[in-house]
């Protein structure tokens, strides 16, 4: 319950804000569905059982190898100390905003069939190992490297919140590491898996770049690909409509499940006893884990950045099209992230002024909307909508794509801003109240300096899914509308590979720029604040 | 006899280093008080092996006990709070005392034992955050009596605890201290607890301890 005095204007704003985004998504599933009216016949051309099944398994597999591998990286990195372990913590927590595409790419790069692993073979044994990049193998390679960094970075939060003092009784009770991961680590970790398994399970099912860039051909496809694929390539409407519609259903469902389980907890605070080593083995198990992890992540990346920045530069920066598409993708990255950070303000501070339960409910459900009504389907309804106002799809589309880029950020925006905002109203609600704050004053005396880098996550975050997007202007680029995924993209359909590589390398240094200098700008604005 | 002398710690930078030097006999509780920040915890940190002093020693009979791993001192602890594993049973959290391979009827009747001596037969397979905060601390006493470690650290164990209870848990520590022979450290700023408890008194201030007291 908030110690903090109703504020009705933050929760009036809020409320409107939030009825803004729920008409907004109506708007969008109304054009959907009004599309979708004798639909049946266009349907049956696709084999919409195959694909949700398909999409199901992949999604299912996915899921259980992030989590396992997030769990044995998480217990490692919280195990480790050595030199540099910042920095790893760092590269693994940049997975959550490192573009699909850029990861696809560097596994072509590794494991296609011109890849660094087929040359090799092929010198060394005069035979190539085919294309295991390609498929529903190289698709869970893809998700597990993203997936279970992310899963590893939320479950190291956990492991590094364990009161120092239940550390300290259990060392001083002598549990070995079996019952030190059983009795302390794994309780620690058990209320975030639920949450986290739904999550990967909602990413990997509406995964759309990978599975685009890596499926392969139908055999794999996700029905993000297979809206993408029935628009774009099929001109399909009414198919791709259908295929929203069980998107939707099938997302709606596990989020309801999800939100029956456990909620992910807010981190405690890091207290770590760097004292209490494992033994032997189990720190030796732990290198292994951690340099295994760290080469399947890094590595992809990192043959981005050395095929990227090679001989491909050059060409790619002469033509018109890349500063085009590069000024396209920085606008739209900017105006969606600042749009995004006012939104998911309005909504969260209007969240942590009020305690009723309800309310803050209400208030916190349109944001999540994206997690039922992911990109590609996002766009289609945009689409739709667009279309039926009578208004040309290329005039709209600058605004839409910022608009659909804003709601997908949302809720880790406002995943991201929420509980600090939420704490501050516990812990300094009575000091605010007692010295009589309100409005303007109390966000830039009190919430500003605190949430400083709060802040600046939640626009590095904005910027970056912004950035590396393809789902929302897959639908709407032409070809004087473009950002750099888009051109990319074409690329890669053009077979201009080291195009494409030096795109890609652009992308995720600005990628990693923006995720490691807003953070670290807005701290510091915020510190001169205070 | 638990000896520390001239144990030296300094956290990073801190100009005047803690230099601690002090003697607990068996079957009696010695008390550490001090104003907040003063370094109680930190004594007992270096007591229980969390902490490395840069010089000094610390010997029990003799023997030294720097060079053992927290793990492997001869003590136990009991701390305000954490001092259960919230998600564990009460018996389970007191058969943590009992090395890992023992069988489980032993475990069953060692547990059934050591709850009895506490005061608490009946609550062996409730869970442990579904317990009072004296029930807790009672539960982890009969831990502590099945490891019957030779050392007992009390860091602020009746602080969260009412009045009735917190004499109830005195009484507990006080007959178990005498009964097993511990030496029993009790770090407290409430002077009432040490005043009850205490056979030997330390004040811990500018960064010393001096005895104040002994009976």
């Amino acid at each position: 319950m908030t110690t903090l005095p109703q504020r009705p204007l933050r929760i009036a704003a809020a409320a409107l804000l939030a009825l803004s985004i729920a008409g907004l998504i109506a708007v969008v599933l109304y054009s959907i569905f009004a599309t979708a009216t004798g639909a049946a016949s266009s349907a049956s051309r696709l084999d919409i059982a195959h694909l949700v099944r398909m999409t199901t398994i992949q999604a299912s597999l996915t899921t259980i190898l992030s989590l396992l591998v997030g769990i044995a990286l998480a217990w490692s990195l919280n195990r480790l100390r050595f030199p540099g372990r910042d920095l790893v913590v760092g590269l693994f927590s940049s997975a959550i905003v490192t573009p699909g595409m850029v990861v696809a790419f560097g596994l072509l790069t590794i494991w296609g069939r011109n890849g660094w692993i087929n040359q090799a073979a092929d010198v060394l044994t005069g035979h190539t190992i085919g294309n295991p990049a390609f498929g529903l193998s190289g698709i869970l390679f893809a998700h597990v490297i993203l997936d279970g960094a992310f899963a590893a970075r939320i479950l190291l939060a956990r492991l590094d919140a364990i009161p120092q003092p239940r550390l300290k009784t259990g060392q001083s009770l002598a549990l070995s590491a079996r019952q030190r991961f059983a009795i302390i680590d794994w309780p620690a970790m058990a209320g975030t898996i639920p949450g986290l398994a739904a999550i990967i399970f909602l990413l990997a099912f509406t995964s759309f770049p990978i599975v685009l860039l890596l499926g392969g051909g139908p055999a794999n496809q996700t029905l993000e690909v297979a809206i993408y694929a029935a628009v774009r390539q099929d001109f399909d409407l009414q198919g791709a409509v259908m295929l929203a519609l069980t998107q939707i259903g099938v997302c709606s469902v596990v989020i309801l499940g999800a939100s029956a389980l456990a909620p992910v907890p807010t981190s405690l605070g890091a207290s770590i006893a760097p004292s209490w080593r494992d033994p032997f083995a189990a720190r030796a198990l732990q290198t292994v884990v951690l340099i295994l992890c760290t080469l399947g992540f890094v590595l992809p990346l990192l043959t981005v950045l050395i095929g990227g920045f090679g001989a491909g530069i050059p060409p790619v920066v002469a033509t018109a099209s890349f500063w085009h598409a590069t000024a396209a993708s920085l606008v739209i990255g900017c105006v969606s992230a600042l749009l995004t950070l006012a939104l998911a303000l309005i909504l969260t501070l209007g969240r942590s002024a009020t305690g009723n339960g309800a309310a803050r409910t209400a208030l916190g459900i349109p944001s999540y909307a994206y997690l039922a009504v992911p990109a590609v389907v996002l766009s289609l309804g945009f689409f739709l909508t667009v279309r039926n106002l009578g208004v040309a799809p290329a005039i709209a589309a600058p605004y839409v794509v910022i608009l659909g880029n804003a709601m997908l950020s949302l809720p880790f925006a406002v995943a991201t801003l929420g509980p600090p905002l939420d704490a501050i109203a516990r812990s300094r609600g009575k000091l605010i109240r007692s010295l009589g704050l309100s409005g303007w004053r109390q966000f830039a005396l009190v919430e500003y300096p605190l949430l400083g880098r709060d802040i600046g996550v939640a626009l590095a975050l904005a910027f970056c899914f912004s950035l590396g997007d393809l789902g929302v202007i897959a639908l709407f680029g032409t070809q004087d509308f473009q950002t750099l995924p888009l051109l990319m993209f074409r690329a890669l359909g053009a077979y201009r590979g080291n195009d494409a590589a030096a795109i890609a390398a652009i992308l995720l240094v600005g990628t990693i720029l923006a995720f490691v200098a807003l953070p670290k700008l807005f701290e510091r604005l915020a510190h001169v604040a205070r | 006899m638990l000896r520390a002398e001239a144990l030296s710690f300094a956290y990073p930078g801190q100009a005047t280093p803690y230099v601690f030097s002090f003697d607990a006999l068996p079957g009696q509780i010695t008390a550490i008080s001090g104003a907040s920040g003063s370094g109680k915890s930190t004594l007992l940190d270096q007591l229980a092996g969390f902490l490395a002093p840069v010089s000094g020693t610390l010997t029990l009979d003799g023997m030294d006990m720097l060079g053992l791993p927290p793990e492997r001192r001869p003590v136990s602890l009991l701390l305000q709070s954490e001092s259960l594993f919230e998600h564990l049973s009460a018996a389970r959290n007191v058969a943590l005392g009992l090395p890992a391979r023992t069988p489980r009827a032993i475990i069953d009747q060692r547990v059934a034992q050591a709850l009895a001596e506490v005061g608490l037969e009946e609550i062996g397979p409730q869970r442990a955050a579904t317990l009072s905060g004296g029930q807790k601390q009672r539960v982890a006493l009969a831990r502590t009596l099945l490891r019957n470690r030779p050392v007992l650290l009390l860091d602020e164990p009746f602080s969260a605890l009412d009045d009735d209870t917190r004499q109830t848990i005195r009484a507990l520590v006080r007959t178990l201290t005498e009964r097993q022979n511990w030496h029993t450290i009790l770090v407290s700023h409430h002077q009432d607890d040490v005043a009850a408890l205490a056979s030997r008194r330390y004040q811990l201030a500018d960064y010393r301890l001096t005895l104040k007291e002994s009976r």
